[in-house]
């Protein structure tokens, strides 16, 4: 060993600690406490209040009284249920489009990109440092009426299938449910590819090598080995997808009409506008309520139970 | 035949690329028409080319105030977010205590949670208790939303810590402050950096929960919100246009900065 | 020699438990000042944790541990002056070579590093890598980066925790004489934990071995080898031959034994089981110690040794020797290693042979324990 070293300070002290050493029981709690604190009052119990003042009667003017008035439910749902059903058909659309969309990508990522790869990365997540509501604006000038797009899908006579379909209407795109679902795809696709990619990105490449070695053929090995082990991200990506696209209301004002509306529009306009409270909390509990339902039943079907 | 062959082969690239296309196209689109100077209030149909818009990007009304005001609320409900949210990810990952997976269901349900519902219902509280809609109730309601993500974000990270880390900290004379500040913490800055950049970017972009909770507070979104209704400025798109540049900028130069510094490590 | 007995670690009916758990034993150990000592075990056998406890990562259920005359069983580790080189090394990845190296003298508020550091780096002849991060360096490279984070702190005890599971085979003989040669350079005693008992009895002056969260033997290598005192010890350090064996009677320092219809003798010495007349014994030979003579030489074999009659069911070559199992009445699967010096060509499978070997080579073990204890466990970890 070397001669001439700083001597460091004695180490231990003389007498020995006679306490034994507490491994902290109450840190966890401590550490816990601030944040959970701040989402027990600003999101838990704001659904608490949101539940009794679904079962309240009264107005604005002579204030609301809890009088367990359930029929606010009954009348909800029944003045409102297309724009439940729309909310819910527009999500599973924009869905199903997202996957068609995104899985491509998110293969052309993981596997195919090469040293394009961080490249592309950055052009899915950048969009997202440009404001969704200018992003969602410029559509506007996309799908315009009498502009490219719209020209383009006339002349291949898609407009006169769209139109049969009620997806559409006369030469417009603009303000119909068409245009919606694309926006909603659009907004949400980044949030279907991500999940995608990381499942991917996990499978061993060499395992696409030993199923063409045991005689399966490309597509075969997608089917079989591929998308069953993405699963995880398929799950996380539709969930992901699905549950604001439902919620949302941005998309159905700025591309729709008010045959579009969705259930998230008229708890805005009850909320901000009409101030219908007792409604407003009616129906924002029974979109929590459908949604929490189908997003369960979904996790319990796929098996998947890690998604955070 | 030879071309039938190669579109099969590229099947999955072509759509891949078709895709990404479709993702750009509408801030192409917001980057051109940052140069437009359209005939009346919209912003929507090209008309002729134009700097005007870049070079007076202050020039609409209340438009920066609104940016600053959207910054600052950014700011600090990612400064909240990131510290409540470190210390949560740290005791779900560090410790065993009770109520585990109730703590785990109300982190997770925000992000399960439409906009809309969180929205309404903190409104719901907010008048319940009288508060006065402004700054701090977005702040408030900012902070509740990006907390679960940035649990999220931090939590992946130290959990694929190696505990022997830490032993080998207190091993080497770092009692328990000294070992978290000088192996704990660093280690796990990327995920505390990422869960950052996540809720400040979620902050920033917010509208739904915002435009509920905002009083007469007008922040970047609600700008753009109500000017859809009002008349588009140009000036929109530039800041757009802008602030895709930056970020696209940002992270290019980050990553040349860190593939230099390895290949002089290496 | 000085006194100095500050590096003695000195453990006093310590003992571990998790739960229903029992991971150590209520266990007595004294590693003196400046030895190599090793605790050998397969995984699970509680020797890691009890390597933990003398760090103080692990706080024992009861019992002591002292290092020199300090007790120091409810120190916090950052507190006691031992160091460990972890399993996978644990190099802190933020953190460069020298600033991994330097991170114990400055955490004791050490100003000046750079001497001390750059000294110990090349001890450990890593000089040029100072500046370059863990996961640059190769799995030899961090090995020795993590001796020298653990050794510029000048700790009374240097604890090795499975140092070198994660090298290759090569590389670990390599670094086994480099560590055994900073060990006599630096003279400060070295607790070492591993499954691999060659690594054990190559670096160690002192093995203890471990099952089961027990001491079964302690002793040096030759000694335990030579003589194992349970089938654990015997089959887990190298392999042994078993023979179930009846006590015939006793001629002073010497046992006779009977066995089918063979006798054999034993000195008292290397027995480790009662010896009353009629009680039954597991008589212990290893396979190197054994001779080969094919039956048609039996007269050959001078008097006085061992003997046992058989076939050969099995040989295979493997250059320094020849590997026969021996099917024989007292043992179905007699190992027999013989070196390749005179080949007898006859000693073929199908053979009768003869094998013999010298009462002192024998062991006799207590016949109340499992034959094959400690066999599984080295062919699972060698997995």
């Amino acid at each position: 060993m070397a001669a001439v070293t700083e001597v460091p300070p004695p180490l231990a002290p003389t007498a020995p600690e006679k306490a034994p050493r507490k491994r902290g029981r109450w840190t966890p709690y401590w550490l816990l406490l601030p944040g959970i604190l701040w989402l027990v009052v600003f999101f838990a119990l704001p659904l608490v209040y949101q539940a009794s003042t679904s079962v309240q009667t009264g107005s604005l003017e002579d204030g609301y009284k809890v009088t367990w008035h359930f029929a606010t439910y009954w009348d909800a749902l029944s003045e409102y249920w297309p724009q439940f059903v729309r909310s819910v058909l527009y999500a599973a659309a924009a869905t199903v489009l997202c996957l068609l969309l995104g899985y491509p990508l998110a293969y052309l990522i993981a596997f195919r990109a090469g040293r394009w790869r961080n490249l592309i990365m950055i052009l899915v997540i950048a969009p997202f440092f440009t404001s969704f509501l200018i992003r969602t604006l410029a559509w506007k000038t996309i799908l315009a009426d009498g502009g490219p797009v719209v020209g383009t899908l006339n002349a291949l006579h898609v407009l006169d299938i769209t139109n049969w379909l009620g997806w559409t209407s006369g030469d417009r795109v603009l303000a119909t449910p068409l245009a919606v679902v694309c926006g909603l795809t659009y907004n949400f696709l980044p949030f279907m590819i991500l999940p995608l990619y990381t499942s991917l990105e996990r499978i061993d490449g060499r395992l696409h090598e030993a199923a063409g070695d045991l005689y399966a053929k490309p597509f075969t090995t997608f089917r079989k080995v591929t998308f069953p082990l993405s699963t995880p991200g398929v799950v996380s990506g539709t969930l992901l997808t699905f549950i604001p696209a439902a919620g949302d209301y941005v998309n159905a004002d700025l591309l729709g009409s008010t045959d579009t509306r969705m259930v998230g529009n008229v708890i805005q306009t009850q909320f901000l506008r009409v101030l219908d409270y007792p409604t407003a909390a009616a129906l924002s509990f029974i979109l929590m309520a459908a949604i929490l339902i189908m997003v369960t039943f979904y996790i319990r079907r796929s098996g998947t139970e890690d998604l955070v | 035949m030879a071309f039938v062959r190669w579109l099969k082969r590229h099947l999955v690239v072509i759509a891949g690329l078709l895709t990404l296309g479709y993702l750009l196209l509408p801030n192409v689109i917001v980057t051109v028409f940052s140069f437009n100077k359209p005939k009346g209030r919209f912003n929507y149909q090209w008309q002729r080319f134009s700097t005007d818009a870049w070079k007076d990007p202050c020039g609409v009304a209340d438009m920066c105030g609104s940016l600053s005001i959207s910054l600052q609320i950014a700011v600090w409900a990612t400064i909240g977010a990131t510290v409540l949210g470190t210390m949560i990810a740290f005791a779900l990952v560090r410790y065993r205590f009770r109520a585990r997976g109730a703590v785990s269901s109300l982190i997770f349900l925000p992000m399960a949670m439409p906009e809309v519902v969180m929205a309404a219902s903190l409104l719901t509280l907010f008048l319940n208790m009288g508060a006065q809609l402004g700054f701090w109730t977005i702040l408030i309601a900012h902070i509740m939303f990006c907390l679960s993500f940035v649990v999220t974000a931090v939590k992946a990270r130290v959990m694929s810590m190696d505990p022997r880390l830490e032993q080998a900290a207190q091993d080497l004379y770092a009692g328990p402050v000294q070992t978290f500040l000088r192996v704990t913490l660093p280690i796990a800055a990327p995920g505390i950096a990422a869960g950052a950049l996540l809720a400040f970017a979620l902050s920033f972009d917010d509208f739904i929960i915002t435009n509920f909770n905002a009083g007469s507070t007008v922040t970047f979104p609600m700008f753009v919100w109500g000017s859809a209704q009002r008349g588009t400025p140009v000036q929109i798109n530039v800041i757009g246009t802008a602030m895709f540049a930056l970020a696209v900028l940002f992270v290019l130069v980050s990553m040349a900065i860190g593939n230099r510094r390895n290949r002089q490590k290496a | 020699m000085t006194t100095d007995n500050s590096g003695d670690v000195r453990l006093s009916g310590i003992s571990k438990t998790y739960g229903s758990f029992t991971a150590v034993h209520p266990l007595d150990l004294t590693v003196p000042q400046g030895s190599f000592f090793a605790l050998l075990g397969a995984s699970g056998c509680g020797k890691t944790t009890t390597l933990r406890m003398i760090a103080g990562l692990e706080e024992p259920t009861a019992g002591t541990v002292h290092l020199g005359d300090q007790d120091v069983t409810h120190l916090p580790p950052y507190k006691r002056p031992v160091n460990t080189v972890f399993q996978s090394y644990a190099l802190f990845p933020h953190l460069d070579i020298f600033e991994n190296v330097a991170f114990g003298l400055r955490r004791r508020g050490v100003k000046s590093v750079k001497k001390q550091v750059d000294e110990m780096l090349d001890l450990v002849q890593l000089g040029e890598q100072a500046r370059k991060k863990p996961h640059q360096l190769s799995g030899g490279q961090q090995q020795r980066v993590a001796v020298a984070r653990a050794l510029i702190n000048h700790p009374k005890v240097l604890l090795l925790d499975e140092p070198l599971g994660a090298l290759d085979l090569k590389l670990r003989r390599q670094m086994q004489l480099e560590l055994k040669r900073i060990q006599t350079e630096v003279g400060i005693t070295f607790v070492h934990v591993t499954h691999d008992q060659e690594e054990a009895m190559t670096m160690a002056d002192t093995v203890a071995v471990m099952n089961g969260g027990r001491v079964e033997q302690l002793g040096s290598p030759t000694d335990l080898y030579e003589n194992p005192r349970t089938t654990f010890v015997a089959n887990f350090l190298g392999s042994s031959n078993f023979i179930e064996a009846e006590v015939d009677s006793r001629s002073g320092e010497e046992i006779m034994l009977k066995a089918g219809g063979g006798k054999l003798s034993l000195p008292k010495a290397r027995c480790s089981a009662p010896t009353t007349a009629g009680g039954k014994m597991l008589v212990g030979v290893r396979p190197e110690k054994i001779s080969l003579t094919h039956a048609d030489d039996a007269g050959e074999i001078p008097e006085g040794r061992n003997r046992i009659t058989g076939k050969i069911a099995n040989a295979s070559f493997i250059g320094v020797s020849t590997q026969y199992v021996i099917d024989s009445a007292v043992c179905p699967e007699f190992a027999v290693y013989v070196q390749n010096v005179e080949r007898d060509s006859r000693l073929v499978p199908g053979a009768d042979v003869v094998l013999h070997w010298s009462p002192a080579h024998t062991f006799g073990l207590d016949a109340a324990q499992d034959i094959d204890a400690g066999i599984e466990t080295v062919e699972e970890e060698a997995a």
